[in-house]
């Protein structure tokens, strides 16, 4: 009996094995593609985070001037240190917090406040969606960087401020899309249905338009923290965001622009962390989307 | 067109909102003019001088049938007409504009018919490659990478300045390079990676190429004469719709590269508190954007016959 049955499957085997075998490989791939941007975007919001806890880094500012510019690699100054003597790896790192914290928290403010209002005009229709649809169109006609730097300028230099001046571009972007999405799901049968059960409005954006609206926003947005991330740069590079000795990576630019020609090191130590952020946000961005799509 | 006037109207609404209620904003001009030991008769005399003692909602009425009057008004901190500024300086921002838009128009054009036709090879996977690396490269920080190689390094190309092109086409050229190729060079990539993706769709997928290729038309034609073609459309929405990107991006790389344009007029007024001028230049920024838009969205219709007949019906 068992010798009768396992004499097909033996047979069969080496075939389904080869094809097994190279759809794992490919699903091996498709997977080190998806994640490998994610670990890198963890491992950079650890290490500017976490780092300066448990490494030996030392503080951003007030270095001694008699340590002032130092080559790469100095003892004690990995990356060495700036024409104030500051160490070069710690302002990276204390920058990146100041990045990602203004890329995230733009973002997620453009969730909340674009995201339900522009679920509300979708929901609402009518007057609502006219108002609240137009003042997105108005918003998002300033150019982006334009509008954050008036908006930087008059509250003044600081974190909070540039994530102020940054929320008035990702409010508008995240909320026309969370309109789009809720005026596709409003013609599905279970939202009518729910209407005729006597839902009221807040249950039915609750527990169906919410979670509907929510990946493609997610995805979205996710992919802004990027933009986000390199306005938040640009208002700094202009001395409008984090106001120095402070660092980040924008006003780092600035002084490496500065020194153009003496200290050229000064550039790319914050233009490679700029690069490789932006690069891991974007692959995992694409990569979320094409997951969403399927 | 008719949806196009409110949101004018909010722009500049929103604009003057944000210059007159912010702290810092219109109240702080007197102070920033003065100086910080002006004595308080003076910022007095000084407000009323500029009407900013009068209500908010008078000052707004006054300054928007100034707009349509084409009364600008005069800078606060030069005396200079807001008038002369904008037709001093529009033209250098119009100029480095449109060369980069030109540069990245051919660029990603080129590039992205090559990599369709080489689907899958070597090329086209370069050319994914190089596309996501320069869409993580900010253009300002590829402009201060451009800077330090072919000006400091090499000595090729000048670091900053502007020569009018009456004073000297050679020197226009040279001067503009290194900032129009930092603004088209991360369009490009994101040009390119659309294009690319909506022709290789047509060239696999669409029942149209198999058609033709069934019938025995050449590859070349399949490309040009019916891909591309169809494929334009999304590209032409993706060019008109980045226009106002273009515009926010000058601002940086006109500070960057010292250029006299609208972009470094704008830095500089914000810092010296020139609310008219910076009033102005933002609403005309914001037209321009809204204009761009309603432009790629008449071009669209008219090139796509699906759109058209559907908005007649």
């Amino acid at each position: 009996m068992t010798a009768q049955s396992e004499l097909p499957l033996s047979a069969e085997t080496p075939v389904l094995s080869t094809d097994d075998e190279r759809e794992r490989s490919a699903y091996r791939r498709q997977e080190i593609f998806f994640w490998a941007p994610i670990v890198a975007l963890g491992l950079i919001a650890l290490i500017c985070f976490l780092g300066p806890l448990v490494l030996p880094i030392l503080a951003p500012i007030g270095g001694s001037i008699s340590n002032a510019n130092l080559a790469v690699f100095a003892p004690g100054h990995l990356l060495g240190t700036d024409p104030a003597g500051n160490d070069n790896l710690a302002k990276v790192l204390y920058g990146g917090r100041v990045s990602l914290e203004v890329g995230f928290a733009t973002v997620g403010i453009g969730l909340l406040v674009g995201g339900g209002f522009g679920a509300l005009a979708g929901f609402r229709s009518g007057w609502t969606d006219l108002v609240i649809s137009r003042l997105f169109d108005a918003l998002l006609s300033f150019p982006a960087l334009v509008l954050a730097i008036v908006i930087a300028t008059y509250l003044g230099p600081s974190e909070l401020h540039v994530i102020y001046a940054i929320s008035f571009f990702s409010i508008p972007a995240v909320g026309r899309l969370a309109r789009a999405n809720t005026l596709r799901i409003r013609s599905a049968t279970f939202f009518a249905a729910s209407r005729i059960a006597g839902a009221n409005e807040w249950t039915i954006l609750r527990r169906h338009v919410a979670p509907n609206i929510l990946p493609n926003l997610l995805t979205f947005s996710f992919l802004s923290v990027s933009v986000s991330i390199i306005a938040e740069a640009a208002l700094s590079f202009l001395g409008l965001g984090v106001p120095p000795p402070n660092p980040s990576w924008g006003n780092m630019l600035a002084l490496g622009e500065q020194y153009l020609d003496l200290r050229p090191v000064l550039l790319f130590i914050p233009a490679v962390a700029i690069f490789l952020t932006i690069l891991s946000l974007n692959l995992a961005g694409d990569a979320l989307r094409a997951r969403w799509a399927e | 067109m008719v949806q196009a006037v409110p949101v004018v109207w909010l722009v500049s609404f929103i604009t003057f909102a944000l210059m007159n209620l912010l702290p810092g904003g219109s109240s702080g001009t007197a102070l920033q003019l003065l100086g910080e030991n002006a004595t308080p008769s003076a910022i007095k005399a000084l407000n009323i001088k500029l009407h900013l003692n009068e209500p908010f909602f008078t000052r707004y009425v006054h300054w928007i049938g100034g707009l349509f009057s084409g009364h600008l008004g005069n800078s606060v901190a030069t005396g200079q007409s807001v008038a002369g500024i904008l037709a001093e300086r529009l033209p250098v921002t119009l100029e480095l504009g449109l060369v980069s838009l030109v540069l990245s128009v051919v660029f990603s054009l080129l590039s992205a018919v090559v990599a369709a036709h080489q689907r899958g090879r070597i090329v086209d996977r370069a050319n994914i490659a190089v596309s996501m690396l320069g869409l993580s490269v900010p253009n300002f920080v590829f402009a201060l990478i451009l800077v330090f190689v072919f000006a400091v390094k090499l000595h090729w190309l000048p670091s900053s300045g502007f020569t009018s092109i009456s004073a000297g086409l050679g020197q226009n050229i040279r001067g503009m390079i290194l900032p129009s190729l930092s603004i088209a060079f991360g369009l490009t990539c994101g040009y390119n990676r659309v294009l690319r993706a909506d022709l290789v769709d047509q060239l696999v997928g669409a029942d149209y190429v198999m058609l033709a290729r069934s019938k025995g038309i050449s590859e070349r034609r399949i490309l040009f004469g019916h891909a591309l073609r169809n494929a334009a459309f999304g590209f032409l929405t993706l060019v008109g719709l980045n226009l106002g990107t273009i515009i926010g991006g000058v601002v940086l790389i006109e500070e960057i590269f010292s250029l006299p344009g609208i972009g470094q007029e704008l830095v500089q007024s914000i810092t010296y508190h020139d609310t008219l001028v910076v009033e102005s230049v933002v609403v005309i920024l914001a037209v321009t954007v809204i204009a761009a838009n309603f432009m790629t969205d008449m071009v669209y219709s008219l090139l796509d016959p699906r759109i058209r007949y559907d908005r007649s019906e």
